[in-house]
């Protein structure tokens, strides 16, 4: 059966990818075809519209498209996470030396609001979709060092293969996306990457799988087939014995710069590099869901925070994971949702038939979140 | 004044396919109550929202800039001009069909100008008529280049070559694009040049 997935030229596409070049789709009795999309607008159209039937997805966008704020078409579900991380903040010369110092990304944001405020127009950051992580952990990263993401910058869209001429141009200050472009700003001499997003909080839940609701109806044994095959390969994308071949395959596939791609993948050099199934990072947590809408309601893109969490609950579904993850005998949490942030090392939640091993995922600002997106602990800052 | 009472519609395109853009905006300035203004290659498509402040904007699917113009309406506090292309929401086969010309919909502020359907259904005409003529333009050229290769392989000339296709294409019940297609896989050779 063929399966219509779409993608932009992203490494944490990684995991479809490779899952079909080494044929673990076909062993499933799939035949994926890729559709490589020119921007995330163009990925959610088709998949809204019944062009596609699966996309690699950004959370946000998947719940702002399910919250209508995008228009019509057919619902989605997100039965699976496919990264963790892999997105850079990246300055300018100028703000990046204003920037640059101890202390983390707070003491960093301090310094640059400083820079910020001595401008004579808010400077422009850029990030690659309105409804994108990087547009929540920007604004997340600059409100913790006390700025206002709508007053202290003007934020403005560029697609991600676009941010680094923009950057090289003087045309924005900074950006926030994800591997490869902070690395390749660096490569280009362009600008420098300040910090990656796990500096904002650490392990950050990036790219999940979405389908469309209708098509995942109509096909549970295609969507068991799909989930197992791509569950297999995060786990071989995360072995850095895997990254030189993975590199060279996602270049040729994606059309990306290989020695950046190399860089960013598991055992890389990069700053921040992409997780794909570890710290289980393909479980689609519910509290990680709600975490996503409780901040896009923090913002005023989405109705109040109780709808915000009814929205997430119905698009992440754990449970159209569960028989592929049972029978490939991952251990399965007790309960879907967690609390996030607060943990400085690994740590380990109660599942069957054993503990799942998480890891880090402090924020910038130290503050704890409830499973349902909440502040549960700490002094808010903001 | 008279021209002011017929409610003119400013009409932003944005079309990286230069020839589509000239078609389209041709059909279009033929509608006195019509304003296109083409997008210069390389400008922004969110600056030059800005800047024009249209009515409509007639978008490509496939534009790089689109996650821009979405972000247009997203990120900005103030509230922006209409950036439409549109469908009706409650007809998803249509919208289907869009997508598949290359159309996108856009619908900023909920409603769509009353008399935007003959626009976009008059821009969906031309998108299909150029895609039409593109795929048939691709198909003659697979055509010539498999006679090509027969010409060299058998030294044959070009009318037996023609003839060779036209036979497989009636004995398998074929149509001929698809034989020429067949033998430029089966000597490794890509298919659309």
């Amino acid at each position: 059966m063929q399966v219509r997935l779409g993608l932009l030229r992203l490494v944490d596409g990684a995991a479809p990818v490779l899952a079909a070049a080494r044929g673990l789709l076909a062993a499933e009795g799939l035949e994926m075809r890729f559709s490589v999309e020119p921007s995330w607008a163009t990925l959610a159209d088709r998949l809204a519209w019944g062009a596609l039937d699966a996309a690699v997805m950004l959370p946000p966008l998947a719940l702002a498209a399910a919250a209508g704020l995008r228009g019509g078409g057919v619902p989605l579900v997100v039965p699976m996470g496919l990264s963790a991380g892999g997105n850079s903040i990246a300055l300018g010369h100028a703000p990046a030396e204003a920037a640059a110092g101890g202390g983390g990304a707070v003491a960093c944001g301090r310094r640059l609001l400083r820079w910020l405020r001595a401008q004579s127009a808010p400077p422009r950051f850029a990030v690659v979709h309105a409804f994108s992580t990087h547009a929540v952990l920007l604004r997340y990263w600059l409100a913790a060092a006390g700025a206002d993401p709508d007053g202290d910058i003007e934020i403005v869209v560029v697609p991600p293969q676009h941010v680094t001429a923009a950057l090289a141009e003087g045309r924005i200050a900074g950006f926030c996306a994800g591997a490869p472009w902070g690395e390749a700003a660096e490569r280009s001499g362009a600008g420098r990457v300040l910090f990656g997003s796990s500096a904002i909080w650490q392990g950050q839940p990036e790219k999940c799988l979405a389908l469309a609701a209708p098509w995942a109806a109509a096909h549970p044994a295609a969507v068991k087939g799909l989930l197992r095959a791509l569950l297999q390969a995060g786990r071989i994308c995360d072995r850095p014995a895997e990254a030189d071949g993975l590199a060279a395959l996602l270049a040729a596939r994606l059309d990306l710069p290989e020695d950046a791609v190399r860089a960013t993948l598991p055992g890389g050099q990069a700053l921040e590099r992409v997780r794909f199934a570890a710290g289980a990072t393909w479980y689609p947590w519910l509290s990680q869901g709600a975490w996503w809408a409780a901040q896009m309601g923090r913002w005023g893109w989405l109705p109040p925070a109780a709808d915000a969490l009814a929205l997430a609950h119905e698009v992440y579904r754990p449970d159209l994971l569960a028989p592929a993850a049972g029978e490939l005998g991952l251990p399965w949490p007790v309960a879907g949702a967690k609390t996030e942030g607060g943990h400085s090392c690994p740590w380990r939640l109660p599942g069957n038939p054993e503990p799942l091993p998480l890891e880090a995922d402090q924020f910038c600002d130290s503050l704890i979140y409830s499973e349902n997106g909440q502040i549960l602990q700490g002094v808010p800052t903001h | 004044m008279v021209l002011a009472r017929l409610r003119c519609v400013k009409i932003l395109l944005a079309d990286d396919d230069a020839a589509r853009a000239r078609a389209l905006a041709r059909a279009l300035a033929e509608d006195p109550t019509l304003h296109v203004v083409r997008i210069p290659r390389g400008r922004p498509l969110a600056e030059a929202v800005a800047a024009e402040a249209p009515d409509v904007v007639l978008v490509d699917m496939a534009h790089a800039d689109r996650d821009a113009l979405e972000g247009v309406r997203a990120l900005s506090a103030r509230a922006p001009h209409p950036v439409v292309l549109f469908v009706d929401q409650d007809d998803p086969a249509f919208m289907e069909q869009a997508i598949a010309a290359g159309v996108c919909s856009y619908n900023v502020l909920g409603m769509p100008p009353p008399d935007v359907k003959p626009i976009l259904r008059a821009a969906i005409a031309l998108f299909r008529h150029h895609q039409r003529a593109h795929s048939e333009l691709a198909e003659r050229r697979v055509l010539e280049r498999a006679k090509a290769v027969l010409i060299r392989e058998r030294s044959i000339g070009e009318p037996a070559a023609h003839r060779w296709l036209q036979r497989q294409a009636m004995l398998r019940g074929r149509r001929l694009v698809e034989v020429a297609r067949e033998v430029l896989r089966a000597r490794g050779e890509a298919e659309e040049a």
